[in-house]
């Protein structure tokens, strides 16, 4: 989509609200960016109508190709995962009772997307440095230094980097960095009719989500049905917090996301008491104060002009795999 | 407010392409009324009270715009060569006078009636008894391929050498292609600019219409037959000025704001007057207007002082009316009848939305007296009519109506819950099968249909009996969000045609049991009229319903596909009947019979 760029153009609703001080303001980013500052995605998948908006809007920006012309039989699902032409994917989800009036049947659609993992398995194993960390805390593959070796899709616990037949490299969702680095919201969310998909800082989009899942409860409490709705990712419960956070109303692989996503590095036995340490350190912390540190190495590196120099990502910790879940009650009644 | 599907479909009403209205809702002129005068037109239509008593004014000055100079008083305003309508002239009665070899040519200008029009394969073989066929339209549709390309002609059943049809294709402009309006289902009129030429010979449909009715008078020019004295005496001069196409290569296309300015109105023989509404109309011909109800879109020249193009919000929150966004016809009024949104006194039902109120204590500058109504938007009431005022008893037009009385189009003035007069088959709804069904009415066993529905019994377009076991289940034909229509403007576009890629028939895991049939298997869809194939989509968002004690099952089939395009289907309007209702035509595809049967 022809969108010329603009100064100020964040459409969401929170753009009134004021970014996250960020640490490293305009050292590390172009002018007429956003500033630095973690952001990313909620997606509140109550609210989606899947009209694939996002999809088209996705495809058109970056230019990726249609690929597939054949009908899944899944619902109206054709487009049916996540790959290196396809960085959106609204899932259809078919919730009908056998008996035949089909009473209390639901129809639950989410657009699926990266989540941009703040420990992203994908960066941990990539060989080349092809992955890298942004200014916005989203995680994005350089097409031109990726030699296509696949280690970052096995390492990915979501399953969202596929190859791009195109371009031979691994690719997904850049959480539009292009758009980001001209102060441009990303084409999906500025697609989505229904706000759906809000884009923002990771900080006012988890005031809004919470708002959201305190309505969404309190209106199925006066209704006497199932207080269901909760975030996936908004804490740092899932390898360390996703800055692509969804609301649910099911468990999540309802939605076919682990309840217990799993980091390559967990496989590797060489945890020290020392690591250990600090890992439990990390996580008194709690996911704000890791990002404002990593931030806060992102300003160092730009006044160095180099290397990093704040200690390496911490795996996760095995303390936070409890389900973010509550029980539903509710099966995939496919 | 009218819920519209398409973009500018409420434009295409007002200014219509409606075969029984012309321009601002008025009748067409019909040889089956007596319409042989002005004067008869209108006494036969026009309201002696409410608003529409204004009619002679609205419909002498769309004579003018028709006619300009060579519409005098003394020649009926040129009425005599305005053309007549003589019955039905909707879509299915068309097609089957098309069949019928009675229509010679057919312009399909945005328009697919080979996949779109109901019972389509009739519908297609239709199109084979023109002489010609014009389809101007993004692609090769359909209605242009079917000469070639339909289902019946590559099985073999039709030769193109057979079909008489002398086929054209016109490639078109795009929106962003020319200038021009969009009216949205709030009657908001909004200008769009054009943005680039359009690639190769594609054009835009005015200069399309435009440059064809120029060649059109140059043949019939010095003509002296009486019939063809309307065409020649026809205002036709949308020449662009040359700074409206300098920055372009194509510089014969006409002017939309000429156009936009004769559907305005302005002082007759005086363009640059414009008229700054409808209450400036005349009926003595000094003002031309084509579409009263546009009038004050356009109240000044230049583009600056196009309302339609104007973009200046209110700012702040909600509640207020945006009058400098866009125009909202008529009058810029953003929402109609709003005198009730004031209690019969006059004062807001409600503090927090009040809208239109009386002020008594506002002096109303038309009388210089205490008393007016006021408010965001335009009030759509007479601006001094208090809300006590009572009419006098021979009162017409407005003043026929009391300070209570908010519908000012009605001749009472009243909200309607129903209309007494005018339908066929009124005044209150009831309920009655569809022509074809799988059960009896059961709310009255002995009329199983409405008795006046339109149908059109001819070879080709069979119905199934009362319950005839042959065809059992219901079909219901519908749109998907990823496919607009026929598929002409997203069969072809990959990202689109991706998303839903083929045809599918979605059926009740209960009747795929009965079947034997299995997701995504393919199979029959079979109606008296046709037999389509398609995959299978097994869902449980389709029930089976408990009718009259048995069971009936529910077949859904969205109909995009056609034969054209990136991808492919039957087309699923070939199983449907042409059947319409009694009062506009509207046909029935929402509910028919099938059989389902594996392939």
């Amino acid at each position: 989509m022809a969108i010329p760029a603009q100064a100020n153009p964040v459409a969401t609703p929170t753009s009134s609200a004021q970014p996250a001080e960020p640490p490293t303001g305009s050292q590390v980013t172009p002018p007429g960016a956003f500033p630095a500052a973690p952001m990313g995605f909620f997606t509140d998948t109550t609210i989606c109508i899947g009209c694939k908006a996002c999809e088209v809007a996705c495809k058109s920006w970056n230019g990726l190709s249609a690929d597939l012309f054949t009908l899944s039989g899944d619902s109206y699902d054709n487009t049916r995962e996540l790959s290196g032409e396809t960085w959106r994917h609204v899932q259809f989800i078919e919730q009908f009772p056998e008996a035949q009036d089909r009473v209390g049947g639901r129809w639950l659609l989410m657009s699926d997307v990266c989540k941009h993992c703040v420990h992203a398995g994908c960066l941990e194993v990539c060989p080349t440095g092809a992955i890298i960390r942004t200014e916005y805390d989203t995680v994005v593959i350089q097409a031109d230094v990726c030699n296509g070796c696949r280690d970052c899709i096995a390492a990915c616990p979501f399953g969202v980097i596929e190859i791009n037949p195109a371009s031979k490299t691994a690719m997904k969702c850049t959480l539009c960095y292009d758009r980001l680095q001209n102060g441009l919201e990303p084409a999906c969310s500025k697609a989505c009719p229904t706000d759906s998909i809000k884009f923002g800082t990771i900080e006012e989009l988890h005031g809004i989500a919470n708002e959201r899942v305190q309505q969404l409860n309190a209106q199925a409490r006066d209704a006497g049905q199932p207080e269901n709705a909760y975030l996936y990712g908004a804490d740092d419960s899932i390898v360390g917090g996703l800055n692509a956070f969804f609301l649910l109303v099911d468990k999540p692989e309802v939605y076919h996301l682990p309840s217990q996503a799993k980091l390559p590095s967990k496989q590797i036995p060489t945890a020290s008491a020392l690591g250990i340490g600090g890992t439990l350190g990390m996580v008194a912390l709690g996911a704000v104060a890791f990002r404002k540190r990593r931030m806060d190495d992102f300003a160092e590196e730009a006044r160095n002009g180099g290397e990093a120099t704040g200690d390496p990502l911490p795996p996760s910790s095995p303390l936070s795999e409890a389900p973010p879940y509550p029980p539903s009650g509710r099966e995939d009644a496919r | 407010m009218a819920l519209r599907g398409h973009a500018t479909i409420q434009g295409s009403t007002d200014v219509p392409t409606l075969y029984h209205s012309i321009h601002g809702y008025m009748p067409a002129p019909t040889v089956l009324k007596s319409h042989n005068t002005v004067e008869e037109y209108l006494k036969a239509e026009t309201l002696p009270t409410g608003y529409w008593a204004n009619t002679p004014k609205f419909f002498v000055s769309y004579l003018k715009s028709m006619y300009g100079d060579a519409a005098t008083k003394e020649n009926d305003w040129g009425f005599g060569w305005h053309p007549r309508i003589s019955g039905d002239h909707s879509h299915m009665p068309m097609m089957v006078a098309m069949n019928d070899g009675r229509v010679k040519g057919m312009f399909a200008m945005g328009q697919n009636p080979a996949v779109g029009g109901q019972n389509a394969r009739f519908q297609r073989a239709a199109l084979g008894k023109l002489d010609w066929l014009v389809v101007k339209d993004n692609f090769e549709t359909e209605t242009a391929a079917f000469w070639h390309n339909a289902p019946e002609v590559t099985d073999g059943s039709i030769h193109p050498a057979d079909i008489q049809t002398e086929v054209f294709f016109f490639p078109s402009a795009q929106v962003a292609e020319m200038d021009g309006t969009f009216t949205n289902t709030q009657r908001l009129i909004k200008f769009h600019h054009k943005a680039v030429d359009p690639p190769g010979d594609a054009r835009s449909d005015i200069w399309f219409t435009y440059h064809l009715g120029q060649r059109l008078k140059k043949l019939y020019e010095g003509s002296t037959e009486a019939r063809d004295q309307g065409l020649l005496n026809l205002v036709w001069d949308y020449e662009p000025d040359p700074e409206e196409v300098a920055a372009w290569q194509i510089k014969d296309e006409p002017s939309a704001l000429k156009i936009l300015r004769e559907i305005n109105g302005y002082t007759s023989g005086k363009p640059e007057e414009h008229l700054p509404g409808f209450a400036a109309l005349k009926d003595d011909g000094s003002t031309t207007c084509a579409s009263w109800i546009y009038s004050g879109v356009y109240p000044k020249p230049g583009i600056e002082n196009l309302k339609a193009a104007s973009r200046v919000p209110d700012g702040g929150g909600g509640g207020s009316a945006n009058l400098g966004w866009g125009f909202a016809w008529p009058a810029n009024r953003r929402i109609i009848y709003n005198r009730a949104s004031a209690r019969p006194d006059g004062t807001p039902w409600s503090e927090e939305k009040k809208w239109v109120y009386w002020d008594p204590d506002k002096v109303n500058p038309a009388t210089d007296k205490p008393g007016v109504w006021t408010g965001a938007d335009v009030p759509d009431f007479a601006a001094g009519k208090a809300p006590d005022a009572k009419p006098a008893p021979d009162a017409i037009g407005l003043d026929a109506l009391s300070g209570t009385d908010p519908f000012i189009m009605k001749a009472d003035g009243k909200g309607w819950l129903y209309t007494p007069t005018g339908l066929v088959d009124g005044p209150l709804p009831t309920h009655y099968e569809p022509v074809e069904s799988p059960v009896p009415n059961v709310l009255y066993p002995d009329q199983r249909n409405s008795p006046v529905y339109k149908r059109w019994d001819v070879d080709g377009n069979p119905a199934a009996e009362p319950e005839d076991p042959a065809f059992p289940y219901v079909l219901t034909t519908y749109r998907l969000t990823e496919h607009h229509l026929s598929g002409v403007m997203s069969r072809w576009l990959p990202w689109l045609a991706e998303l839903q890629p083929e045809l599918f028939v979605e059926i009740s895991p209960e009747l795929a049991g009965e079947k034997g049939i299995a997701n995504t298997d393919v199979v029959r869809v079979i109606t008296p009229r046709a037999e389509i194939t398609a995959k299978a989509l097994v869902t449980r968002r389709m029930r089976p319903m408990q009718v009259a004690g048995k069971t009936v099952h529910h077949v859904g089939v969205p109909w995009h596909w056609g034969y054209q395009g990136l991808v492919t289907g039957s087309v699923t309007n070939d199983l449907s009947l042409m059947v319409g209702d009694p009062n506009v035509t509207i046909h029935e595809s929402k509910t028919f019979v099938c059989n389902v049967e594996k392939a």
